[in-house]
């Protein structure tokens, strides 16, 4: 709050505009509604590792802000984060947890573990009390074999072989609940993750567009970015172009960005460049 | 501030609505979804409504009075119809929407709408109405959830607004029936992308005055046979079709 | 003494009810207003006045502003249309009316097409402001009584009686959420006549008003250049460009001006003008239009030292 400002900011979030929000809010105007990503994201246990799903589509209030975004965070190699939540919180969160895991593997000369990404975002979401809003799916294959974790924004983990998590999570557990079964293949696995965010796609209003599926197994990692499309846009009745001159201007001004130049040598020999 | 917390007898269901005057026709449409929140209730809720031959009330916002105001809109036509032996015009329907919306003023109908048809003197005529019974007659409207996504493509291509003729040209009075449903159906598929209240089914009808030629119908109608029916049973009168079509269900 | 005072004092409470109980009956066959509109047809069913349904709760006031109010608290559910600059005045040649056309709900522009005069009859025109469905509603209720007054007294009503009959009816609904700010204008036996009426239950007669959230910026414009003597274009003009700064500077007004022109035979609509056209071109060639843009860049281009004449 010191007038003497400095542009370098101390670690940590800065809440040096919280008086003036809650100032605002209390004279009627609100915060500007964050992105939330809505969202139906789910991971499950098959007989060789992990399959995480999540759809894509993010939202600001009721409009669709982006058809087409990624909620399959990159941790470490063979760990993967879902995030559902403020678009924003989920996004930074799983960076700097990500950021944190490769120095922590380097510092260990370890393989890096599902547990310790998943510690490191508890205990991060614990301090701020829920405030950041994300609502995260992780899981991964490490040297102790494949992990599957829910963590809540206000620090609460739960260990599962089925998680779902955000507005669709209802409709994609439904799937879950009535299919699931132990050691399935990866092919099962895949269609069971399709049928419970696709259901979760068609069910709830958050969430829609694609499906993006990522498995991890002890040997590889595939990102299989949209991997059903259920939803692509019908081609136009019409298109809609604008003939050259259909907008009305009242003054006209050209301005040239391209200087011509013309160089007229002044003596014969070129110019001194290097020195020699 | 006042706050009546225990008795809250409005929600929102979403969905769009929009209609569109042509010369002597008028397209009134309405996506079929119902929800609440983020759940839907139900993908086939209709908001389009015939009330005669010759008039369509589109109803949106709180559906449970949308679908009560068509019911008692459709009671007082049915009083008038046995009275004067004849079906209403559709100004007075306006009117007499106004009177009934305004009955409520002080326990407004949640409802936003638009009622589309035939005048007496064979012009296509749109009406839209505020909840409380302000009205007034334009050539095209939309309302609803979508309304701030569709109005103003709506503004730019059946007004022409932020668009200059072409020189020596003029923007034409009225739009042809093809274009017309070209538009309709765009608006909608383009509300469905950007709008998660707006999908799963669409519903237009197509209201012709008495004296139309059809025929620019007929070749629509021949590509899109299964998907329209005809509401009239009288081939001399004006006619009233519908056309459905599937909106994107996520 | 009191028996004999009671019989023929004409002003207590018993002689009220008594003169009002003769004029219900005097209607002979329970003709109801409830028999314009499409209740004809319902016969004996149509009775009294028309009534209002009220919710069911201690305080439906507060109820009605709860969800409808958009001015203490933007994110109500129900967005009623409002309307916002409107202005007449009295001048030697008739009273001029003019009003912009742009209604809004909440921050949408609803719409920019809505006739904000409304013709009651031949003679008199009454202005919107405030909610739009109660002006149009109220106001074409004024011009059924108008016209029963006429047939009951073969003679016109005066503007003085007619905004009297609207300031009545809407005092009756005082406190419960009408919101309407009206300007009744007409020729009568008496000359041209402007009475200001709003749902507190004024009711004021004048020379100059300017009604809505945009009368700040006519009234500027309005006031600089009234007078008594002014010809006919001139106040035309006058009418115009106050709606064209209103328009302008006021986020709730615009879109198009309506000009009306009330003399001695009727009123007369005079045009619709487009206020960004005003802003860039000006009326064009009609009489009393100044030849230029309104817009005070457009006026005064090449005129200072920022712009200078090129030459």
């Amino acid at each position: 709050m010191a007038a003497a400002a400095t542009v370098y900011n101390p670690v940590g979030f800065d809440f040096s505009n919280q008086i003036r929000n809650n100032f605002l809010a209390d004279r009627g105007i609100p915060l500007p509604k964050a992105t939330s990503t809505g969202t139906t994201i789910v991971g499950c246990l098959f007989k060789d590792g992990i399959v995480l799903g999540a759809d894509t589509r993010a939202t600001e209030g009721e409009i669709v802000a982006d058809k087409n975004c990624e909620k399959i965070h990159y941790i470490t190699e063979s760990i993967r984060c879902c995030g559902a939540g403020t678009a924003a919180d989920t996004e930074f969160t799983t960076a700097m947890i990500s950021s944190n895991m490769e120095l922590h593997a380097l510092s260990t000369g370890r393989k890096p573990r599902v547990v310790t990404a998943m510690t490191m975002l508890k205990q991060y979401l614990f301090r701020y009390q829920g405030h950041v809003g994300a609502a995260l799916v992780l899981g991964g294959v490490d040297a102790t074999g494949p992990h599957l974790f829910t963590i809540h924004p206000h620090g609460s983990t739960d260990k599962l072989p089925y998680v779902t998590m955000g507005s669709g999570s209802l409709a994609a557990m439904a799937v879950f609940e009535a299919q699931w079964k132990p050691s399935m293949t990866r092919e099962e696995a895949l269609d069971l993750v399709n049928a419970a965010i696709s259901a979760g796609i068609f069910n709830d209003l958050g969430s829609g567009s694609n499906v993006d599926a990522c498995v991890i197994t002890a040997t590889k990692t595939d990102m299989l970015r949209n991997f059903v499309k259920p939803n692509e846009r019908v081609t136009k009745e019409r298109t809609y172009g604008f003939r050259r001159g259909t907008t009305a201007f009242t003054k006209e001004e050209i301005r040239n960005l391209v200087v011509h130049e013309e160089i007229i040598g002044v003596r014969d020999d070129a110019m001194d460049v290097d020195g020699s | 501030m006042p706050q009546t917390r225990s008795f809250d007898p409005y929600t929102e269901n979403g969905g769009t609505i929009l209609a569109i005057a042509g010369q002597d026709f008028s397209v009134i449409a309405g996506d079929t979804r119902q929800s609440e929140g983020y759940s839907i209730q139900t993908r086939y809720a209709p908001k389009v409504f015939r009330l005669t031959d010759r008039a369509v009330l589109a109803v949106n916002g709180f559906a449970a009075d949308g679908n009560m105001f068509v019911k008692k809109v459709k009671q007082r036509l049915e009083w008038y119809r046995h009275a004067h032996a004849k079906d209403m015009p559709l100004r007075a329907i306006a009117r007499l929407i106004q009177t009934m919306l305004y009955a409520k003023r002080f326990f407004p109908y949640y409802v936003y709408n638009i009622l589309g048809g035939i005048e007496e003197d064979g012009t296509g005529a749109v009406y839209s109405f505020d909840p409380v019974g302000s009205y007034e007659r334009e050539a095209c409207r939309a309302a609803g959830a979508a309304q701030s996504l569709v109005q103003p493509f709506l503004d730019n291509q059946i007004y022409f607004k932020n668009q200059v003729p072409a020189p020596g040209t003029t923007h034409p009075a009225y739009l042809s029936l093809p274009d017309v449903l070209s538009i309709v159906i765009d608006s909608f598929t383009s509300a469905t992308e950007r709008h998660i209240e707006v999908g799963d089914g669409l519903e237009i009808y197509i209201v012709f005055a008495k004296t139309r030629d059809l025929q620019d119908f007929e070749t629509i109608r021949a590509k899109n046979v299964h998907l329209i029916q005809e509401l009239t049973v009288a081939e001399d009168g004006e006619r009233i079709f519908v056309l459905r079509r599937d909106l994107k269900k996520d | 003494m009191n028996s004999l005072v009671q019989r023929f004092d004409t002003n207590n409470a018993l002689s009220e009810i008594k003169r009002t109980s003769a004029i219900i009956e005097e209607d002979g066959d329970n003709v109801s207003d409830l028999m314009w509109g499409s209740y004809g047809g319902f016969g004996n069913l149509a009775t009294g006045i028309p009534k209002f349904n009220i919710p069911a709760v201690p305080d439906p006031s507060a109820f009605l502003r709860l969800h409808t109010d958009d001015h203490t608290d933007p994110s109500c559910r129900i967005k009623i249309q409002h309307g916002t600059t409107t202005l007449a005045f009295r001048f030697k040649g008739g009273v001029i009316v003019a009003v912009d056309s742009r209604a809004t709900a909440g921050s949408y522009i609803a719409s920019g097409t809505v006739k904000k005069v409304i013709e009651i009859n031949p003679y008199l025109l009454g202005t919107m402001a405030g909610g739009a469905a109660d002006c149009q509603y109220w106001e074409t209720y004024l011009g059924i009584q108008c016209r029963l007054h006429e047939l009951r007294n073969k003679e016109r009503i005066s503007v003085a009686a007619a905004s009297k009959y609207l300031s009545n009816l809407v005092y009756s609904y005082k406190g419960m959420g009408l919101s309407m700010g009206t300007m009744i204008c007409g020729w009568d036996k008496t000359g041209p006549q402007v009475y200001y009426v709003d749902s507190d239950g004024t009711r004021l007669k004048g020379d100059l008003f300017s009604v809505g959230s945009g009368s700040t910026f006519a009234y500027g414009v309005l006031d600089q250049g009234h007078h008594w003597d002014l010809s006919d274009e001139d106040a035309q003009e006058l009418g115009r460009r106050s709606i064209y700064a209103a328009g302008h500077r006021d986020a709730f007004s615009g879109n198009t001006i309506n000009l009306y022109h009330v003399k001695e035979d009727g009123w007369k609509f005079i045009g619709n003008y487009d206020v960004s056209k005003m802003h860039y071109e000006g009326p064009g060639d009609i009489p009393g239009a100044p030849g230029h843009g309104y817009g005070y860049s457009i006026r005064t281009a090449g005129k200072s030292s920022a712009d200078p004449p090129t030459s």
